[in-house]
């Protein structure tokens, strides 16, 4: 089965932030196919690349990352909830003349547009919240 | 088009309450995070007017010493379980 | 794109009172991308989320945006099937005169089979 997966939970304030990636990765390993994974809202801190975190604690960024590169996941990172938020590109760093880059490079920026895309083409679409 | 509904938020919440209300025969329930605090009152599911399947995440439940409360008898569920659910209904709607 | 019917009901279901939380905001963006998409719509105020609704909202006082305006454009991008649950109106002391655009009042079964009948529903 085809699922596309939103999460609008930042890692450290929700669970579901978690939850979203407890369930990702789960489907994964039963075989079943990821068209498209969707950081939205707050849920676009999961893929900052310039966290640190306690050493006794998971950090949630890598292990997604680590997961999106493993297995090649289309993950994006909607444009408009991340630059307000801090978190660019490349491209989107040299645009607004900023000194750094905060998102891991296994996330695409882009617009919602890719949301609705996964809505088109995924048999399921789970939201985590 | 059956529908499998996630609750997320303690019962103080009142997602379920909302949620029974728009569902209907052969949609189900499952309890996540602080929702499967629902699992803990025995009068959760009493007023509700329409029968539903009601599940509850185990992981969740355990985390917080919860697995010997389940007073409302939800089937707990791990996340196999979970997607195997989210397979089986046509569709997922979150409530959080 | 695969052979999947480029055209699907997406139900929006915004249950979270302005300003807030940003919710109400991500649940109006989503809606009127999937409209600039040529996808059918339809969008329903649930709970505290027909607060949005409300006349005479000036959110400059809090260096925001006023979302009643922004609701306002749900027309303009053709998104026209627009209801409000009645139970959460009147339990919120309000009438459909105080609300600042033109919506359909539904009961919880109306609501139930838009959902039933979507095949994908958004509910923050």
């Amino acid at each position: 089965m085809k699922f596309s997966i939103v999460v609008y939970a930042a890692p450290y304030s929700s669970e579901a932030a978690a939850t979203a990636f407890n369930f990702t990765k789960t489907l994964l390993d039963q075989g079943h196919e990821l068209y498209r994974l969707f950081f939205f809202g707050d849920g676009v801190h999961n893929a900052n690349r310039l966290a640190v975190v306690a050493q006794d604690e998971v950090n949630l960024q890598q292990r997604w990352d680590q997961l999106i590169t493993t297995h090649r996941l289309d993950a994006v990172v909607c444009v408009s909830s991340a630059i307000r938020r801090g978190l660019l590109d490349s491209q989107e760093s040299e645009r607004y003349e900023l000194d750094a880059i905060s998102v891991y490079g296994s996330s695409e920026i882009a617009g919602l547009g890719q949301l609705i895309d996964a809505v088109i083409n995924s048999d399921r679409v789970v939201n985590f919240g | 088009m059956s529908c499998l509904h996630t609750i997320s938020q303690s019962p103080s919440r009142q997602l379920l309450d909302t949620c029974a209300s728009v569902l209907e025969t052969g949609d189900a329930v499952i309890f996540i995070e602080d929702g499967i605090y629902y699992c803990n009152q025995k009068e959760s599911l009493a007023e509700f007017k329409v029968e539903f399947q009601v599940y509850s995440l185990v992981e969740d439940m355990n985390a917080r010493g919860m697995l010997k409360r389940n007073l409302i008898d939800a089937e707990l569920v791990n996340y196999q379980q979970f997607v195997e659910l989210c397979c089986e209904y046509d569709k997922v709607v979150s409530w959080f | 794109m695969n052979n999947a019917s480029n055209k699907k009901t997406i139900t929006f279901i915004s249950r979270q009172a302005p300003y807030g939380r940003n919710n109400s905001r991500l649940c109006l963006d989503m809606a009127l991308a999937s409209a600039v998409f040529e996808q059918q719509v339809n969008y329903v105020f649930l709970d505290d989320g027909v607060l949005q609704l409300v006349k005479d909202q000036n959110a400059e006082s809090i260096n925001s945006k006023t979302i009643g305006n922004a609701l306002e454009t749900l027309g303009l991008y053709g998104i026209n099937d627009v209801c409000v649950d009645k139970k959460s109106l009147s339990r919120r002391n309000l009438q459909p005169t105080d609300l600042i655009i033109d919506v359909k009042m539904v009961d919880r079964s109306a609501i139930g089979e838009l959902i039933r009948q979507s095949d994908c529903v958004f509910n923050l």
